[in-house]
């Protein structure tokens, strides 16, 4: 009898660190998916922090004036796009150096959205509140035990980023326009010689990543908060570069690598609520350590597209 | 030539005298925060100090915001050099360089929050923040139907490592069997990582969340609020930000801690050294319990209002353990 109570509890644990690995690895792989087209076409856009913050404030500040969340969301993509288009424009169409205009696209967001954030609500100790997207228990599904509530009854970011994972291998790997993406970041001169448009495909594909983006900024205000602070995205943006690099730009590949940190997230405040007289910076290392474990055993074995990177200039070769 | 003599002395005694006019009624005291002002919390609360301070004394004042401790000692340094008479950092990782910098400095008096540094003209003034971390302890466990609560710490640093500790010892005081779930998320401002640190601590069965982690510790009220659990606020009345959780709230009075430090420079009494206010000193405090009055145990109330008394008298001295313990 003890022994099916104890396997019921320790069922019980692991079902709800499953689902908090889920939860925390969302707003990387929706991200990271977006970051995934964007270098796949040769756009390599460091700028993901600012493109997530972005998408983080505007979808907060319309949810909070409207009071809906899916007009939230919308502006959520819109600012993500907005910030993306920056990069684009300036790393595409001007042909300026990529990291550098990445880099400053981060600390731009940062500094608009503060300074945003305190016109609208000056220095105050109350906290403005905006409508969250509350989880959805799919009928059925969510009644399966240990599945049901690790993989349906999360809040409906969670469902898309499983959603959009199949739907960008499927345009990686099946649609034409996915062939074309990979010319564009491989060989952009062959695919202009084969009458492509490399440019209009980097714009989409940079478009592709800010709407993502936003979205997973979206995500942490009206999925997770409730509210916006200065700064709220953390760091995410960062660590989906390296779900990017982990996945090797592979959809599945990204989903696997944001869980895996998602999961080493997760587990640190399990492990330290545990008791264990290991001091509290070892488990807040944790998930970077994963990250150096699998980079390690990863080297060799990446190859980043050919013009990852590099602005394309019709008249130089 | 003697025309030009004249002007000189003129304005060697213009220079001289200055500072003394200066001094008297317009001093100038800057503030350095490590996290953004409205943060609705630890840096919010500093920075009504100052304003009430410029209100009072028409002072001047400046403030940095989201200074990192890499930037901390030239954020003293530009504000030396711009000649302020008082430069408070607002935090345990401002100590050290207000020390350094202070060296260069000696006319110019130096104030860090929570730091244990000192030299002739820095002091450190440390809040006992222990003492409203105890009672909230006691409070929590009063209010646990299961007999675990969860406590969520920003970075773990000694000026955090005490308040848990004695939230610790303040639940075990109410109720010796009470099992005190702790985590340091080693942040102040990511409320989602507080969020799912506290969540994690719900998943164990904790029905009572509290939280040292200034801007990161809204996260903590978050999930309580999402799960229906209760929770303590720190630092102010956090009832506002969800009043159906937030039982009570420690009060760190930090405006009048940065008033007996203007106060202290304006009558040049102001001493370097490391100084100790708490309850006594009406610097710590705790909330209002608002609607939770009636659903508090009396038995609790009563703990509470008798531990506040012995520690304003004296006769219970909150210990102050700055290594974690399991």
């Amino acid at each position: 009898m003890s022994d099916t109570q104890g396997f019921a509890a320790l069922l019980g644990e692991l079902s709800t660190f499953a689902a908090a690995s889920v939860r925390m690895a969302a707003p990387l792989l929706i991200a990271g998916l977006g970051e995934a087209i964007s270098e796949t076409a040769g756009i390599l856009n460091i700028g993901l922090e600012g493109i997530m913050l972005s998408g983080a404030f505007a979808a907060f500040i319309v949810a909070w004036a409207t009071q809906n969340v899916w007009l939230g969301i919308m502006a959520g993509i819109a600012g993500g796009m907005l910030a993306s288009l920056l990069h684009a424009l300036l790393g595409v169409g001007r042909r300026a150096d990529q990291t550098i205009t990445g880099l400053a696209l981060n600390f731009l967001a940062s500094g608009l959205t503060s300074y945003f954030f305190l016109m609208a609500f000056g220095r105050t100790t109350s906290l403005p509140e905006c409508p969250v997207l509350p989880a959805v228990e799919i009928p059925l599904l969510s009644s399966i035990p240990f599945f049901g509530p690790v993989l349906f009854s999360q809040n409906p970011f969670v469902y898309f980023a499983f959603v959009a994972t199949g739907l960008v291998w499927l345009l990686f790997r099946r649609s034409e326009w996915g062939v074309i993406l990979h010319a564009a970041g491989e060989n952009p001169h062959a695919a202009d010689s084969a009458g492509l448009d490399v440019i209009r495909t980097r714009y989409v594909a940079a478009a592709a990543n800010g709407c993502f983006g936003g979205l997973a900024g979206a995500s942490i205000t009206l999925g997770t908060l409730g509210f916006f602070m200065e700064n709220v995205t953390s760091g995410k943006g960062y660590i989906a570069l390296v779900v990017v690099i982990l996945g090797r730009r592979q959809p599945f590949g990204v989903a696997l690598a944001a869980l895996l940190l998602g999961a080493a997230d997760a587990l640190q405040f399990r492990m330290q609520t545990g008791n264990s007289g290991i001091p509290s910076q070892v488990f807040i290392m944790f998930p970077y350590l994963m990250t150096v474990i699998v980079l390690l055993f990863s080297i060799g074995k990446t190859r980043d597209p050919a013009s990852l990177g590099i602005p394309f200039d019709r008249g130089r070769r | 030539m003697k025309l030009r003599k004249l002007l000189l002395i003129a304005l060697a005694v213009l220079l001289a005298a200055a500072p003394l006019v200066g001094q008297a009624k317009n001093i100038k005291v800057a503030l350095i925060l490590s996290g953004p002002a409205n943060d609705q919390g630890w840096n919010a609360v500093a920075l009504q100090g100052l304003k009430d301070a410029e209100a009072k004394y028409s002072i001047q004042t400046a403030y940095s915001e989201n200074v990192g401790v890499a930037d901390s000692e030239a954020a003293f340094m530009d504000y030396a050099s711009q000649g302020y008479d008082l430069i408070i950092g607002h935090g345990f990782q401002y100590g050290d360089p207000a020390v350094r910098v202070a060296k260069k400095f000696p006319k110019i008096k130096f104030m860090a929050i929570e730091a244990n540094s000192k030299a002739d003209n820095v002091a450190s003034y440390v809040i006992a923040c222990e003492e409203a971390g105890y009672l909230m302890g006691m409070l929590s466990a009063s209010m646990s139907k299961s007999g675990k609560i969860g406590m969520v710490g920003g970075i773990e640093q000694p000026s955090i490592i005490k308040v848990v500790e004695a939230y610790k010892l303040g639940a075990k005081a109410y109720n010796p069997k009470i099992q005190v779930l702790s985590a340091y998320i080693g942040s102040f401002t990511d409320v989602n990582l507080g969020k799912e640190a506290a969540l994690a601590m719900a998943d164990q069965g904790a029905d009572v969340l509290s939280h040292i982690a200034n801007q990161a510790g809204t996260g903590v009220i978050k999930a309580a609020e999402e799960r229906g659990l209760l929770t303590t606020g720190d630092s102010w009345d956090q009832s506002v930000i969800s009043p159906g959780a937030v039982v009570c709230s420690t009060i760190y009075n930090v405006p009048t801690l940065v008033m007996i430090a203007v106060d202290k420079v304006r009558s040049g009494s102001f001493k370097g050294g490391v100084f100790n206010l708490g309850m006594k000193d009406g610097v710590v405090d705790i909330a209002a319990y608002h609607d939770f009055d009636a659903k508090i145990a009396k038995k609790a109330k009563d703990m509470i209002s008798d531990a506040k008394k012995k520690i304003t008298a004296g006769s219970l001295k909150i210990p102050v353990v700055t290594t974690a313990t399991k």
